[in-house]
């Protein structure tokens, strides 16, 4: 009984040693979080769009938007992408196989006619079946290929791009028009810029006319109301801390501008990665800390992007738990990287925080609540203390929530209606009462997947905006 | 203390916390949302009296009471807004104006100021309300080492003509990021008399650092005066200043230009080749098509591209040229010159580009 007794007094003790230093980090990137959201806002009311837009300073983007099933959504995405306030871009869509008619929808919605290939494959991709341009969109270059995966068709829209910056979007993402311009405050303030990436907001319950959000709600249901604090939270202050740290891991997939010549001399996207917008980040800061080349990697909370959510818990599971497996297989393939001098915040810093904090955070609490449950069964484990213990962990649980929610409100202020606040708040509550235990549950089941080697992406089922819901 | 005492405390701190927060959201949106509506009027009564004022029906005097009742970052903002609608003249006689206004000095107080955001909004200001006696005070912000600030500043330059401050500004150019660079280019555009004066002796300096960027300059300018000195640098050791005077060349059919890019087509840097072949597709001189039709079996794929590219530019012969190289023995070439025949007109011009 001394032993068992011994086993979970000391696991006690790693946990809650864990417990505090973690929280410690999360700390010290709200504070950080601060001055970052200040400056951030202040630079963008001072922007002068007008005047940027008559200028011909800013540098020409590329869109890459990869489609895979994505009949729902695209046409009414890429009229949005192609109404965008920039004076140089292009887009370029590609079809991955799709098994519906996504490719249809497009060759008649933008009028497209066959072209002959005018690039070098400067990253190898599965084989294209054709290139096509619009009649009536000049930006629109559409490429139609076998599937290959997400991965793929961003390597094929990188060859067939022609500008020096790409941005990778999803096909089912809506960018805000003026989204492009925020983007590149960076380069007009003569940053040494790799990639920089813009927020990703809930678009479920938000009103969608003509491919834009044109009045933002916060859902009524809970699963991806709860979705939408958890994304304020990477996005305003996680991500904003980072910014300071130097060590920003995630350029979200969804929405981040990348320097090509860069992306173009890693090899591209990596084909058989998970999550591909965390490889790119890590291979990136690898590439360029090992080259010794200056640059920054920041993330900037203006320009948005708005994406759906699942609204299953089904679909979440799915999507957290490959979320989850990418964490894995990055931190594994890249822990070379880790405290490794060479790599500077980002071997030091950003390196252990998404091992330990982030990849391991799913085993340590389920080992928490295992020894907790098993002391208080033996009687071993103070009740008292142990529940104040867990009360302690929710409420640290609440106030990262809650202060996501005074950022937004005290920077953009996207949700203008008092109900969407109340909600937001309630949200912001409710969300470490079950919602949190259940992503624990998701992420431990990506062990399992990566103990058995299973790669499997699961399918997203979309409603499509402004569209009733079909059956998932 | 035990560490029960230690949780309870910490547990009690977060309590406190959130009811904090809560309360801090709460008031800020109930601020707000009551400034939004004081101020809002405001707005529109700036709005209309610039409206007015700028139809000739009513007097600057109301412009400038409503402007003075709005804080001074708002009427800054309405500033630069109106500012694109309102014809020079008319525009330079509300900045004059603005000169004796009691928060517009305050405004340019901050041009010294510690903080740069207060220095960004004097320079906001200055961008579209400066007069002859800011020039001293524009200069300093466009030294700013604040890029909000000094990319903001050099944005007067649209509406002041001031050789200090234009030499200034081009005196920065070299030393900035690729995008501000393009972003001051476009603002010394302006000022062209002084610049190409200034540019002409800039190039002259061949061991200059920044000289590559000023050559880049110049052929943003297109500006025949500046031909000469460009030529002149065709054989400069920095392929960069080649690559620039290869571009810089198309813009100017002068037998000069043609016998420099005859010779920047056989350099060694493709970048420069690839340049040299765009610039004359543009000339489209009949003697360097036999050139031109050599750098379609360049070993890079840019340089062919290029070349492919200047060829139909050369009119009927040099689309013949191409059909000729599509049936030859250079599969390379052969390539590149199918890839062209099968580009519509449409996207052939955004190639040119």
């Amino acid at each position: 009984m001394n032993v068992v007794g011994g086993v979970i007094h000391g696991t006690d003790l790693a946990i809650l040693v864990y417990f505090l230093a973690l929280n410690s980090f999360y700390a010290l990137l709200l504070v950080l979080s601060i001055p970052e959201i200040w400056e951030q806002t202040r630079l963008a009311e001072d922007d002068d769009f007008q005047r940027l837009m008559q200028s011909d300073a800013l540098p020409p983007i590329t869109l890459l938007v990869p489609a895979y099933n994505e009949s729902a959504t695209i046409e009414a995405s890429v009229t949005a992408m192609l109404t965008l306030e920039y004076r140089r871009y292009e887009v370029v869509v590609v079809n991955d196989g799709s098994k519906d008619e996504t490719i249809e929808r497009l060759r008649h919605a933008f009028d497209l006619y066959e072209i002959p290939r005018i690039y070098p494959e400067t990253i190898p991709t599965k084989p294209l079946r054709a290139v096509y341009r619009s009649r009536t969109r000049s930006r629109l270059l559409v490429l139609d290929k076998e599937n290959g995966g997400k991965a793929d068709s961003l390597n094929a829209a990188i060859n067939a791009s022609r500008f020096p910056l790409v941005m990778a979007v999803d096909a089912d993402t809506l960018i805000e028009p003026d989204a492009l311009l925020r983007l590149t405050r960076p380069f007009l303030l003569g940053r040494e810029v790799a990639a920089v990436g813009g927020t990703v907001r809930v678009a479920n319950n938000c009103t969608v006319k003509d491919g834009r959000v044109i009045d933002a709600r916060v859902p009524r249901r809970l699963l991806p109301g709860i979705q939408v604090v958890e994304y304020l939270r990477a996005f305003l202050f996680g991500r904003l801390g980072w910014n300071r740290l130097g060590g920003n891991l995630i350029i979200s997939g969804a929405f981040g501008l990348f320097r090509k010549e860069y992306v173009a001399a890693i090899g591209g996207y990596r084909t058989t990665s998970i999550v591909e917008d965390l490889d790119l980040v890590v291979r990136l800061h690898r590439y360029l800390r090992g080259l010794k080349i200056r640059y920054e990697m920041p993330f900037i909370p203006d320009p948005v992007a708005w994406t759906e959510v699942p609204e299953s818990a089904k679909i979440l599971a799915r999507q957290r738990e490959r979320w989850h497996r990418g964490l894995i297989a990055a931190t594994w393939q890249y822990k070379g990287m880790m405290f490794n001098p060479r790599y500077g915040p980002v071997g030091f810093l950003a390196m252990p925080f998404y091992t330990f904090g982030e990849m391991l955070a799913p085993l340590i609490e389920m080992v928490g609540w295992i020894v907790t449950i098993g002391g208080l069964a033996l009687g071993m484990v103070d009740t008292s203390f142990a529940l104040l213990f867990v009360l302690v962990a929710l409420g640290y649980g609440m106030l990262l929530s809650i202060w996501a929610v005074v950022l937004e409100e005290v920077s953009f202020r996207r949700y203008r209606r008092f109900g969407d606040l109340f909600l937001l708040l309630l949200y912001a509550s409710l969300e470490n009462f079950g919602y949190r235990q259940r992503t624990v549950w998701w992420r431990l089941k990506a062990f399992v997947t990566v103990w058995r080697r299973r790669h499997v992406w699961g399918d997203m089922t979309r409603k499509g905006f402004g569209k009733e819901a079909s059956t998932p | 203390m035990t560490s029960r005492q230690i949780l309870f405390i910490v547990a009690l701190v977060q309590g406190v916390l959130l009811g904090a927060l809560i309360i801090l959201i709460i008031l800020n949106r109930w601020f707000r949302l009551r400034r939004s509506a004081r101020i809002q009027p405001r707005r529109v009564a700036v709005d209309d009296s610039m409206r007015r004022w700028a139809a000739g029906t009513a007097p600057l005097a109301g412009v400038l009471i409503a402007l003075a009742r709005l804080p001074s970052s708002l009427a800054i903002d309405a500033l630069v807004g109106w500012s694109a609608r309102v014809p020079g003249e008319r525009w330079r006689e509300l900045a004059a104006a603005l000169e004796h206004q009691w928060w517009a000095r305050l405004v340019r107080t901050n041009g010294n100021s510690a903080r740069w955001w207060k220095r960004l909004e004097c320079a906001r200001f200055l961008s579209v309300g400066a007069t002859a006696a800011d020039v001293a005070r524009l200069v300093r912000l466009v030294n700013d080492p604040h890029a909000a600030v000094h990319v903001a500043a050099v944005a007067s330059l649209e509406r002041m003509e001031s050789t200090p401050l234009t030499l200034t500004a081009l005196e920065r150019l070299p030393r900035l990021a690729p995008t501000v660079q393009a972003y001051y280019a476009g603002m010394l555009r302006r000022s062209r008399p002084v610049v190409i004066q200034h540019l002409l002796k800039r190039l002259r300096h061949t061991d200059d650092p920044g000289l590559a960027r000023f050559a880049e300059f110049a052929v943003r300018l297109a500006e025949p005066a500046l031909r000469e000195r460009m030529t002149a640098l065709a054989d400069h050791e920095d392929p960069e200043v080649r690559v620039q005077v290869a571009r810089a060349l198309g813009s100017f059919p002068h037998r000069e230009s043609v016998a420099a890019l005859t010779r920047l087509g056989a350099d060694a840097a493709w970048e420069v080749r690839a340049q040299a072949a765009r610039s004359l597709g543009m000339i489209a001189d009949a003697t360097t098509l036999s050139l031109v039709r050599g750098l379609v079996r360049d070993p890079v794929w840019w340089v062919r591209l290029r070349a492919a590219l200047a060829l139909m530019r050369f009119g009927t012969t040099g689309r013949n040229t191409l059909l000729e190289i599509e049936v030859g023995a250079d599969a390379e070439a052969r390539d590149v010159a199918k890839m062209i025949l099968g580009l519509p007109a449409q996207a052939l011009a955004e190639f040119a580009t």
